[in-house]
C-alpha cells in the first residue's frame, strides 16, 4: 500500500478542497485512464483496492499507472473523547483529488476490456469519475 | 491532410470577460502570429474549429480575415480538461511551401509476438515537414515485437518529405514481458491481505480506542480518566 516513508510534519491541516486540478489532466502513460469528475481525499486504501480489481479484471494483459500519491496525512481523535488536549492521532493518507485529475492509466487490453476494468476500479473511489481515452483526452 | 476554410473575426477587446463574452457567444478566442509580424487576436467559430480539430489535430486552417486569407496551424490548444470544449486556440502563421515542425502522433500497426506487452513510449514524433503536406500520423510496426526489444525514433521509416527533429536514439515503442499466472496471483493475494490485515487491525484500533478512553456515565470524572488524556472537567460537570 503506498505510504510515505518520511514525512517532516506528521500532523497537517486539511487540504484546500476547492478548486479544479491544475496539471494531470491529460493521459501521460497509457492509452485509457479514470478522470476524477468531483473533489475527493482519496486513501491509500481505496487507491490499493482500486488497483487490484483492475488488475483482476485485465489480468495480464495490461499495465497499470498510478498517477495520485496519499502524502496527505488526516487525523482522528478516538471516540468517545472529550474535546481538547490537541489534534488526533494520524489515521489516513490520502491524495487530495480535483476534479479532471487522471487517477489511473491503463495500456495494453482493447477498450471493453479497458472500460470494464476503470468501472470496476471506480466503484472503489469515493467520487464520481469518468472513462477517459487519449483520443478524447488529447 | 486536411484543409478547412474558416471564418475569422478581429477581437478588439480583451481579459477574461471579455473572452468569456466570446464563448458565450459560441465562439473560440484564438491569437494568430508568426513571420515576425505582430499578433493579431481574432475569434473563430466554435463548432466549425471543434469539428476541424477533431479531424487532425495538426489540421491546416485558412483564415479568412478582412486583410484576405492566411494559412494557419493550430500551436497550442487549451480545453476545458472536464467537459473537453475549446477554451483558446494559439495558431501560427505559414506559407505555402515553408517547412515547419510539428507533432505528428504515432499510430503502432501489427501484432506483438505472444506473452509480449507493447510499451507505447512516446506518442508523437516531432517532425519537419510541408506546412501543405503534413501527414496525419507515422505508423510504426510492432509485427513480432517480443520482450526487451525496442522501437527507436531513428529506426522509424517517416513518411516522405518529412524529417526527424528530435534525438533518434529514443525509444518509442518497447516490447516488455508479460508476468507469469502465477506471480500476478501472488502478487495480488498479498495484496488484498495486506488490504485486509490493515482493515482488521483499524477495526482492532477503534475497539481498544473505545475500550481506552470509553467513559460510562458511572465512571465519569473518575481518577483514571482524569488521568488519561482528556481535559480536566470542571468540578460542576464531575
Amino acid at each position: 500500500m503506498l505510504i510515505p516513508r518520511r514525512v517532516k510534519h506528521r500532523k497537517q491541516h486539511h487540504p484546500d478542497r476547492s478548486g479544479a486540478a491544475k496539471g494531470g489532466t491529460q493521459l501521460s502513460f497509457g492509452t485509457y485512464g479514470i478522470q476524477a469528475l468531483e473533489p475527493a481525499y482519496v486513501t491509500n486504501r481505496q487507491i490499493e483496492s482500486a488497483r487490484i480489481a483492475m488488475t483482476r479484471h485485465i489480468r495480464r494483459g495490461g499495465k497499470v499507472w498510478i498517477n495520485i500519491y496519499p502524502d496527505r496525512p488526516l487525523t482522528k481523535k478516538p471516540a468517545e473523547t472529550r474535546m481538547g488536549s490537541g489534534k488526533g492521532s494520524p489515521e489516513w493518507w490520502v491524495a487530495n483529488v480535483k476534479p479532471g485529475r487522471i487517477l489511473f492509466e491503463l495500456a495494453g487490453p482493447d477498450e471493453p476490456l479497458a472500460r470494464e476494468a476503470m468501472r470496476r476500479a471506480m466503484h472503489k473511489l469515493p467520487m464520481k469519475c469518468k472513462f477517459v481515452t487519449r483520443e478524447v483526452s488529447d | 491532410m486536411s484543409e478547412v476554410r474558416i471564418v475569422a473575426e478581429p477581437r478588439t477587446e480583451f481579459g477574461k470577460g471579455a473572452a468569456r463574452r466570446v464563448r458565450r457567444a459560441d465562439k473560440v478566442p484564438a491569437v494568430l502570429y508568426g513571420h515576425g509580424e505582430p499578433p493579431r487576436h481574432v475569434s473563430l467559430p466554435g463548432h466549425e474549429l471543434m469539428l476541424a480539430l477533431k479531424s487532425d489535430a495538426n489540421v491546416l486552417l485558412t483564415l479568412e480575415t478582412a486583410e484576405g486569407d492566411q494559412l494557419a496551424l493550430p500551436k497550442a490548444v487549451v480545453r476545458d480538461p472536464i467537459k473537453g470544449h475549446l477554451e483558446h486556440v494559439d495558431l501560427i502563421a505559414v506559407r505555402r511551401g515553408e517547412k515547419v515542425t510539428v507533432e505528428i502522433p504515432v499510430v503502432l500497426v501489427g501484432e506483438a509476438a505472444p506473452e509480449t506487452l507493447v510499451d507505447h513510449q512516446i506518442t508523437t514524433l516531432t517532425l519537419e515537414a510541408d506546412a501543405t503536406d503534413l501527414p496525419e500520423s507515422v505508423e510504426v510496426s510492432v509485427e513480432g515485437l517480443s520482450a526487451g526489444k525496442t522501437v527507436t525514433a531513428g529506426e522509424i521509416t517517416l513518411p516522405r518529405g518529412t524529417t526527424l527533429q528530435q534525438d533518434g536514439e529514443q525509444v518509442v515503442v518497447q516490447g516488455l514481458g508479460v508476468i507469469s499466472e502465477e506471480a500476478l496471483e501472488a502478487e495480488l493475494e498479498a495484496a488484498e491481505e495486506e488490504l485486509g490485515a490493515g482493515q482488521a487491525g483499524a477495526e482492532a484500533a477503534d475497539e481498544g480506542d473505545v475500550q481506552a478512553e470509553g467513559d460510562s456515565p458511572d465512571n465519569e470524572g473518575s481518577e483514571s480518566d482524569k488521568a488519561g488524556e482528556g481535559d480536566d472537567v470542571p468540578a460542576t460537570e464531575a
